[in-house]
């Protein structure tokens, strides 16, 4: 393969996640929560899907695994920022350390001897797969992330500002007070938002670990968590721009595999630094305060405080 | 000062640190090692030997360092994810000037000037942030946070390049790391030299008592405390806002690249990737337990290098992976933030 296409293709394959993982960080965040716990739950989505599908040889019963397991991450996170109102940076923060160290400790005792896993194969759509260096890019991929391109597709739709309930999102997002005030179940649509994004970033940790590395190596995610948060405040809380964004840093990611054969000699320390430092340049440069929702970040409590 | 710690009524510590003993025991039992054993491990690793002792006070000095910093933005209103990335800059700084000082200097100029090179590295490393925050409003938890990654690169990038910090390629073992730091960069010992208790002690006790008088008792410390409790408020009474959050968030920095600097010139006196090892994450849990109390900080920096230096044990002696302590310690916080609710409603 030559350079451009495998840069191509390495770009999509990293970006895969972070769009599946930023899908549901969109909704929630435009809910007004934040959650860094992203992180954490992609990461115990990884874990809990390597060990099922190690456990009974099936990725499907893996994806599972990692669904249950990611959901429990934002159950717990949805509790503390939604029902105990507690600080969503603190508690996010705190999260994702929890869940490093338990996955850690798990791989010590359940990954004793390999770390192999069986996983998804590629699939090719047939005919699209043909188009020159972009077919086998984009229309190569593995079910599991078909599957969850399409779900991610399905909720931008479904939650876009021109249906009924993307309305209520915003609304809830941007004045949580005055939709509880119009009838808005305002902590349930919260709370459900949270588990959107547990779900989509589970799919995303299933995908890292079951399509892409097929392993589970200790913090797989590595900051794709907080890569996929970036890309939400980079994408302005918008669906086509977070996913633009997301493919910028997949593609950033990409370079430090495809440099050699780009012929470009730049030591490999500094391109793993690269994302990180688009992330920075893309949160200083693009967004503006004013356009995140509102009430992100802020917890809802309905007694009126004099 | 201490209202934060004493408005908690103990319930939510004491649930927290219930919690805590909980887990920490079942993931002492989920590898199938008997509880006594385990917790002997654990009393042996804090305690159980003068090694142990100066192994926990020598991280207690890194976390307490770390978290006064932490505190101090936090009383400013910042909340600095970035120790981690902060550290990783001090100690880089901190080698560049270690390992270019002449070997018979005396340590009482090596180490200050070692120590104040690792302050400025962690203050240029926190700079970035502190001043999109104050002129752009932007997210000073993002940006710390994504500056960590890129600090650990810029580690990696250092002790993998002999055009900057790596030790020179002598053979194919050549592992990527500096060359050692000069004998007069090494922090002194204190004690016994069993114990390898190092002058960090001392310097991390420094900076609590400074900390503490300068948030006590001074004119800076009240104008971080306004700035902190309403930025507008803070602009009305003519405080220069910019400045103070400037200044608050790159002191944290400083700090913490302080933290870093006196992890490279203590054993094995060379910078190498991952030597930051989490310091940064368990200070920042260090200053969050706290809630803005200086004195907290180092009670609770203190238990903190205990519970590290028994960790370590508990993986050594009794084949419980290390992950717990960071296991343990993110419970803590869970409850202690989740549980912060419950004391709201008990004082209203």
């Amino acid at each position: 393969m030559s350079a451009l296409p495998e840069l191509i293709d390495g770009g999509v394959r990293l970006a895969v996640p972070l769009l599946l993982a930023s899908s549901g960080e969109l909704v929630s965040e435009r809910a007004g929560v934040l959650n860094l716990s992203v992180e954490g739950m992609m990461l115990t989505g990884a874990f809990a899907g390597a060990v099922g599908a190690a456990q009974t040889g099936d990725p499907v019963v893996g994806v599972a695994c990692a669904l249950v397991a990611s959901g429990l991450v934002a159950v717990l996170q949805a509790l503390l920022s939604v029902t105990l109102l507690a600080d969503q940076i603190v508690t996010g923060i705190a999260v994702n350390a929890l869940a490093l160290g338990l996955t850690t400790y798990g791989a010590r005792l359940y990954f004793t001897s390999g770390r192999d896993v069986g996983g998804f194969d590629e699939i090719a759509l047939p005919g699209l797969s043909r188009i020159p260096v972009l077919g086998p890019a984009l229309f190569e991929q593995s079910a599991l992330a078909f599957a969850g391109l399409l779900l991610a597709g399905c909720l931008a739709v479904l939650f876009s500002r021109r249906t009924g309930i993307g309305l209520a999102l915003t609304a809830i997002g941007e004045d949580a007070v005055s939709a509880d005030r119009a009838g808005l179940p305002v902590r349930l649509v919260r709370f459900g938002a949270v588990l959107l994004t547990g779900v989509m970033a589970g799919l995303a940790g299933a995908q890292l670990a079951l399509a892409d590395i097929h392993a589970f190596t200790d913090n797989i995610t590595a900051g794709a968590g907080y890569l996929a948060v970036v890309a939400v405040i980079a994408g302005q809380w918008r669906p086509w721009p977070t996913a633009l964004a997301c493919g910028f840093f997949g593609i950033a990611q990409a370079l430090q595999f495809a440099a050699p054969t780009l012929g470009v000699e730049v030591p490999s320390a500094l391109l793993i630094m690269l994302p990180y430092l688009l992330a920075l340049a893309a949160v200083s440069g693009f967004a503006r305060a004013g356009r995140s929702p509102s009430a992100l970040t802020v917890p809802f409590v309905r007694e009126a405080r004099a | 000062m201490m209202r934060q710690l004493t408005a908690a009524p103990g319930f939510g510590w004491v649930l927290a640190i219930a919690a805590a003993a909980a887990v920490g025991l079942a993931l002492i039992t989920g590898t199938g090692t008997p509880v006594a054993v385990g917790t002997g491990a654990l009393r042996d690793g804090m305690f159980g030997t003068p090694y142990a002792i100066g192994n926990a006070l020598n991280a207690a000095a890194v976390l307490a360092l770390v978290a006064v910093g932490f505190t101090i933005a936090h009383r400013a209103g910042l909340v600095n994810v970035g120790g981690e990335g902060q550290i990783a800059a001090g100690g880089i700084a901190a080698t560049l000037v270690g390992v270019a000082l002449p070997d018979a200097w005396p340590p009482a100029a090596g180490v200050p000037l070692t120590l104040a090179a690792g302050f400025v590295g962690g203050a240029v490393w926190a700079l970035g942030p502190a001043v999109l925050r104050s002129l752009r409003d932007t997210s000073e938890v993002i940006t710390t946070l994504l500056m960590n990654f890129v600090g650990a690169g810029l580690v990696a990038l250092c002790v993998h390049e002999e055009s900057l910090l790596r030790q020179p390629i002598t053979s194919a073992a050549t592992l990527p790391q500096s060359a050692p730091l000069a004998p007069s960069a090494r922090l002194p010992l204190l004690g016994p030299p069993e114990a390898q208790a190092t002058a960090a002690i001392l310097v991390a006790a420094a900076a609590v008592l400074v900390a503490l008088v300068v948030t006590r008792w001074t004119v800076t410390g009240t104008r971080l405390v306004a700035v902190g409790r309403s930025v507008p408020a803070a602009r009305r009474l003519g405080l220069p806002v910019a400045r103070l959050q400037v200044a608050a968030l790159c002191t944290a920095g400083g700090l913490a690249g302080i933290a870093g600097a006196t992890l490279v010139a203590t054993v094995p006196f060379v910078l190498k990737e991952g030597f930051t090892a989490g310091f940064g994450f368990a200070g920042l849990v260090v200053g969050l337990l706290a809630g803005r109390s200086i004195a907290a900080v180092a009670a609770i920096a203190l238990a903190f290098g205990f519970l590290a230096s028994g960790g370590i044990n508990l993986q050594i002696a009794a084949g419980v992976p290390a992950s717990s302590v960071q296991i343990v310690q993110s419970v803590l916080i869970i409850v202690v933030a989740g549980a912060a609710i419950l004391r709201e409603r008990g004082t209203s």
